[in-house]
């Protein structure tokens, strides 16, 4: 984890241009704004340009006394550039704009959907924040770069050798003496862009660090005081604003000694063509007109070469964030259907248009499922789960219990495929799984967690998520069952109260129960429930019980269980240490061995 | 401290000389700038056309024979070329002094305001962060602190420039040339205005991307959040449309945006230039009538260059100022808030009394209902009280008033013979150690965070604290023990888990009074009746307050209240409690292993 977060504070030394050229891939289907864009470079060069030469033809045909009406005609020709000028400008950004937010919403349909495929195993590992970061500002950056560099790389160089065909045209001589300050630009600009771009990293990354700290406080303001850690805090705080005065002053001074350095430079070209071009126009070898061009070509030079160095800094400074978002995109989900799979599921839609979605036309309903000699471990060589078998037929239930950390989530995790075993296997009315499809299964499987998660929207819709397109009443009908009609109406506006991100709006219990309405909806045939330990008040907790209860009748059900009642009722009782089952029965056969499970069970009441 | 008005003026101080300094190299840089386009002029006009129709300028009368004479310049042209670089780099040199002394002033003025903030919130009551969302406050200290920054570092003086770029050449320009002078300035106020109207205009644009941006970032987040509910019913393709929704909607209004930018920097640049053509033109009709030398001409296109896009930036520029003037507000808002009383320096450690009496306490939340009605009891030195109750009784009220987080001001509170209100708030919270149900862990090593109220205490005391909390061999069985970081990039640690550090710390602190409050819910029963067994044994025996709704968490305590709405309505032994009908007889019940579970709630 730690490579993750430094990775994205380094700079990389040299460009990666196998990892761009994949980058600007994502572009292709905008090819012909990319091409328009590399146009406008061209054109708008042109320009910059012909702007100087024909101020100069202005001042020569002055200078010369020839007629008025030439004069207008370099008039109408400036006029004309500049319109031209205008309209490429307004063509290069709406090109841009349609590149840049086209591709956005590509990278972005794309790694979202491969959010969709990619296994728990994948998101363990990543904190929520840094996920989210690969599709908001990173997509961003990447996309808004590929427009302005294709521009700029086109307008850059075809403006330099614009400048510099036009300056030997006029006067090789004077266009060598002047041409002398571009290695002094270069390097100049080169250095100072290098510079700026590190210390604009590094204030960014102290600004984070500033924000986390400042929110870390905010939450964290009760312990803070209760502990009187308000001085401490303060110093603590005091070294990251001191880094971020001095990164920031640090950027600001680069920056105050780059532009006026560079401007002087080009002077120094101006100073260089006044004398020598200056002579030149005493010997007659140069028109005045076009010694006023060639300073101001001097005076231009840097503008091309500080913004090819900007984008060239600019992919330095996203290929951080185009490796990340490639990589994304270049992720295999380590749990999707097989092809085989796949096949059958294509197959069952042809022969049955009117099969349930991503059906593949094997059995629908589930009358055993069989846990095989399973093994599993989240890392290598650290199993959680050892030759564990479990057999369940249709409405079974069947209660997990255990000291935290045994294995009893593991299983309910297989059950659900949110993780494959990497030993032995499971079998649904005697198929492995793994040839079944995940969609199927999942449509069958109603789960409710032990931290309930709503979404954010009405009560109605969350209640509703499971099942596309149920009627109010079903809704209704599916909180009934669970006692949560009551409390629902109870809202101050029913079913169409909004429960706030996360379901923040509601109380745990109240999340809880409507999670339960919902499972009730989607009617699963497997349900699985890891049973919530948090801390609701005793009578809301009793109603919980009776929405499981409600849930769990007719169904096969796998409990992952604190509560008595929930585990009394069930079938069978399997007690889960270490990765395997250390006793098994009903509540009555296990109190009476007055084993692991009348401990675990006493214990709670008893007085020690 | 306690008055804290600020405004933009006393938020300079300290640090207006270095202002004043900056405006001055920037009048110093901006007149070696326009003095660089005046050399060639006279160059031109003095030396290399001397013989061209027209009056020599007034820069010509002056700086040619100041260079040296026509006769003596037009044999060393390189006198002029090394004057206009030697100006340009002195001009460079005072363009980094202005942005060297103005940078130092902004940043130091934001490095104070940012302390300050900082300081501040610490120090405000806790009722103001109930009415304030986290989001909302870190915006402020944060982003609206940079949106300052950025005017005081950029704008204030890019401000100074525009306005001294437009307002310099105008004599100069008015020396050579009045008509040429209304010609090179015509069509400013069209652009000010234009720009003015647009930055107005496109911000109402933004802020609806902004929304946009931020309803498909919730969308995203959502989605984590609930990946594995969306997998539970396998409800993807649900959640890809609705995606792809707002996905969309945010490309089209960033499009809009775009289309709305390409118009603008079309349109002002087109007028832009246009000013450059008048310049040209009008000067083209004066040159062919030998009214305007072509040194002259040179002279006002630089100029026209010089302060045409300056002032293209103006109204970009009065937009920040509307934006910098509400984050500026939004920040003295805090500074604004009346920060808790710390009256009494009295030193920390100073034991308080361990004994507790409430007598009489009644307490509502601003001009709410009372959430503590009349409440009376009181806990000996040593002695454990259990609180129960159902959600939003009263039970945290009163922890919360014992550590003064909020202020009584209806009854009395006494620790030992102290009257609560007139102990310092600090020694208070040095002396009482609360645990929370949701404890507060800070992004640093475990080992610091149980330190953190007592940096001296010794390895085998922390070692002793640990554990008692049952949370040693947990932090052992970690990859790097106690070095072993917590939060976003260390390890996650569950909720059972962060009980057991907060009670770790809390222990640590050797209290005189103890308060757990729910701080137990996330532990599994067997592991917590171990901490309690383990608190009963140890030496020093503080005050124990003790909050949960599990039965077995209290029914070992000196004494129970039980709390409903705001009130005690029943107190005693569990034993006591049981034998007579009520609420706690009820939760009894529910609760029991004997299978005798009320008739159906």
């Amino acid at each position: 984890m730690d490579d993750l977060m430094v990775k994205e504070h380094e700079l990389p030394q040299r460009i990666d241009t196998r990892l761009w050229r994949r980058i600007f891939g994502h572009a292709r289907p905008y090819r012909g704004s990319m091409i328009g864009l590399a146009a406008s470079g061209i054109g708008m060069a042109g320009m910059d340009t012909l702007m100087p030469l024909i101020t100069g033809l202005v001042i020569d045909s002055i200078v010369d006394q020839r007629g008025g009406e030439e004069i207008m005609t370099w008039w109408l020709l400036y006029l004309m550039v500049i319109v031209l000028t205008c309209v490429i400008v307004w063509c290069f950004i709406m090109l841009a704009g349609r590149v840049s937010t086209g591709v956005a919403y590509d990278l972005r349909t794309r790694s979202f959907g491969r959010l969709q495929e990619l296994s728990f195993s994948w998101f363990d590992t990543r904190p929520q924040g840094w996920i989210l970061s690969r599709l908001t500002s990173d997509c961003m950056k990447v996309s808004s770069l590929m427009p302005w560099f294709m521009l700029d790389l086109f307008w850059g160089t075809s403006f330099i050798g614009g400048i510099i065909i036009a300056m030997f045209l006029l006067n090789w001589k004077l266009a060598l003496a002047v041409l002398c300050i571009v290695p002094l630009l270069v390097g100049t600009t080169l250095y100072f862009q290098h510079k700026i771009l590190r210390s604009s990293r590094m204030m960014r990354r102290t600004n984070s660090l500033i924000t986390a700290n400042f929110s870390e406080s905010i939450s964290g303001i009760r312990t803070t005081k209760t502990l009187v850690r308000e001085e401490e805090n303060l110093g603590e705080f005091q070294e990251l604003s001191g880094d971020m005065h001095d990164w920031s002053l640090r950027n600001s001074l680069q920056s105050a000694v780059y532009l006026p350095m560079v401007l002087s430079i080009g002077s120094i070209g101006v100073g260089v063509a006044l004398w020598r071009g200056g002579m030149d126009v005493q010997a007659g070898g140069l028109t005045l007109g076009m010694l006023i061009a060639f300073m101001q070509y001097a005076v231009n030079f840097f503008m091309p070469i500080q913004e090819l160095a900007r984008r060239f800094t600019d992919l330095q400074a996203a290929q951080a964030a185009a490796e990340r978002v490639q990589d994304l995109l270049d992720t295999e989900p380590a749990i999707r259907d097989s092809e085989e799979v796949r096949e059958l599921v294509r197959l069952a839609a042809i022969n049955d248009p009117d099969a349930p979605e991503g059906w593949d036309g094997g059995d629908q309903r589930i009358e055993r499922i069989e846990f095989r000699d399973v093994g599993f471990s989240y890392v290598e060589g650290e199993p959680v789960l050892e030759g564990f078998d479990l057999d369940i037929r249709a409405g079974d239930s069947i209660a997990l219990v255990g000291a935290t950390g045994g294995g009893k989530s593991t299983i309910a995790n297989l059950l659900c495929r949110f993780y494959e075993p990497t030993g032995g296997g499971i079998f649904f009315n005697g198929v492995e799984y793994r040839r079944r499809s995940l969609h199927w299964l999942r449509s069958n499987l109603g789960v409710v967690l032990q931290v309930p998660h709503l979404f954010a929207g009405t009560v109605r819709q969350n209640i509703a998520y499971g099942r596309a397109g149920v009627d109010a009443a079903a809704v209704e009908e599916a909180a009934r069952r669970v006692d949560a009609h009551d409390f629902i109406t109870g809202l101050e506006e029913g079913y169409d109260t909004e429960v706030g991100e996360g379901g923040s709006l509601l109380s745990t219990g109240q999340r809880q129960l409507v999670s339960l309405a919902r499972a009730v909806l989607a009617d699963p045939q497997i349900f699985v429930m890891d049973e919530a330990t948090s801390s609701v008040d005793t009578e809301t907790e009793q109603q919980i019980q009776h929405g499981i209860e409600a849930v769990l009748q007719g169904r096969i059900s796998v409990i992952i269980a604190h509560r008595l009642s929930t585990v009394r009722n069930a079938d069978r009782i399997l007690v889960v240490d270490r990765g395997r089952i250390v006793e098994r029965g009903t509540h009555e056969q296990l109190l009476e061995r007055q084993g692991r499970y009348f401990q675990l069970f006493t214990r709670q009441f008893a007085t020690p | 401290m306690s008055k804290d008005t600020i405004t933009f003026w006393s938020l300079t101080k300290g640090f207006r000389r270095r202002y004043a300094a900056a405006l001055g190299a920037l009048l110093v840089s901006s007149l070696l700038l326009y003095l660089v386009p005046l050399v060639p002029q006279v160059v031109i006009d003095g030396v290399l056309d001397p013989e061209q129709a027209g009056r020599p300028s007034v820069f010509v009368r002056l700086l040619v024979p100041a260079m040296g004479g026509a006769e003596f310049l037009s044999g060393a042209l390189w006198v002029p070329g090394l004057v206009v670089a030697s100006l340009s780099i002195l001009a460079g040199a005072f363009t980094y002094l202005r942005g060297r002394w103005s940078a130092q002033a902004s940043e130091g003025m934001v490095l104070r305001l940012r302390d300050r903030v900082y300081d501040r919130l610490q120090h405000l009551p806790c009722d103001y962060f109930d009415g304030h969302e986290t989001g909302d406050l870190v915006q402020r200290c944060t982003s609206d602190v940079d949106t300052v920054r950025m005017f005081l570092a950029n704008q204030m003086v890019e401000v100074g420039r525009a306005c001294l770029l437009l307002l310099l050449p105008i004599p100069l320009m008015l020396l050579i040339d009045p008509w040429m002078t209304l010609a090179a300035v015509v069509t400013i106020p069209f652009i000010t205005a234009f720009s003015l109207l647009f930055f107005k205009k496109v911000r109402s644009l933004f802020r609806l991307k902004d929304e946009a941006e931020g309803r498909m970032t919730s969308a995203i987040q959502e989605n984590l959040s609930g990946v594995r509910v969306v997998r539970a019913f396998a409800r993807q393709d649900y959640e890809i449309r609705q995606f792809d929704a707002r996905n969309a909607t945010h490309r089209d209004l960033d499009y809009q945006l775009y289309a709305l930018m390409a118009r603008f920097w079309s349109i002002s640049d087109l007028m832009c230039m246009l000013q450059k053509a008048i310049v040209l033109g009008v000067g083209i009709i004066l040159l062919v009538h030998g009214e305007l030398e072509i040194g002259s001409f040179y002279f006002f296109i630089t100029a026209v260059t010089m302060f045409i896009w300056p002032v293209r930036q103006m109204g970009r520029i009065l937009s920040d100022l509307g934006r910098a003037t509400v984050a500026f507000d939004r920040i003295r808002e805090i500074l604004g808030v009346p920060v808790e009383s710390m009256s009494e320096p009295i030193a920390h450690a100073e034991p308080v009394g361990s004994g507790i009496v409430f007598d009489g306490v009644t307490f509502s939340h601003r001009e709410s209902s009372p959430v503590l009605h009349e409440v009376c009891f009181a806990v000996d030195p040593g002695e454990t009280l259990a609180i129960v109750g159902p959600s939003g009784c009263g039970k945290s009220t009163i922890v919360n008033l014992l550590l003064r987080l909020y202020d009584y001001d209806t009854g009395s509170i006494r620790l030992g013979d102290e009257e609560l209100n007139g102990i310092g708030r600090k020694r208070v919270r040095a002396r009482v150690a609360v645990v929370l149900q949701e404890p507060f862990l800070f992004s640093k090593t475990l080992r610091e965070n149980i330190l953190l109220a007592s940096p001296s205490a010794a390895e085998h005391e922390m070692h002793e604290a640990t554990a008692a909390a049952e949370i040693h061999d947990s932090i052992q069985a970690f990859e790097h023990g106690y070095e072993t970081a917590v939060g976003e990039r260390g390890v996650t640690l569950s909720g059972g888990q962060r009980q057991r550090v907060a009670l770790a710390r809390a222990l640590l602190q050797v209290p005189d009074i103890l308060v757990l409050d729910d701080a137990l819910s996330a532990v599994d029963t067997e592991t917590e009746s171990l901490i309690l067994e383990a608190l009963r044994r140890r030496h020093h025996r503080q005050t124990t307050i003790v909050i949960a709704h599990r039965i077995a968490t209290l029914m070992h305590a000196d004494r129970i209240l039980v709390m409903d709405q705001g009130r005690i309505v029943q107190h005693g032994t569990h034993q006591e409690l049981v034998g007579v009908e009520g609420l706690y007889r009820r939760l009894w019940t529910i609760q029991s292993p004997d299978g005798k579970e009320g008739d159906g709630g």
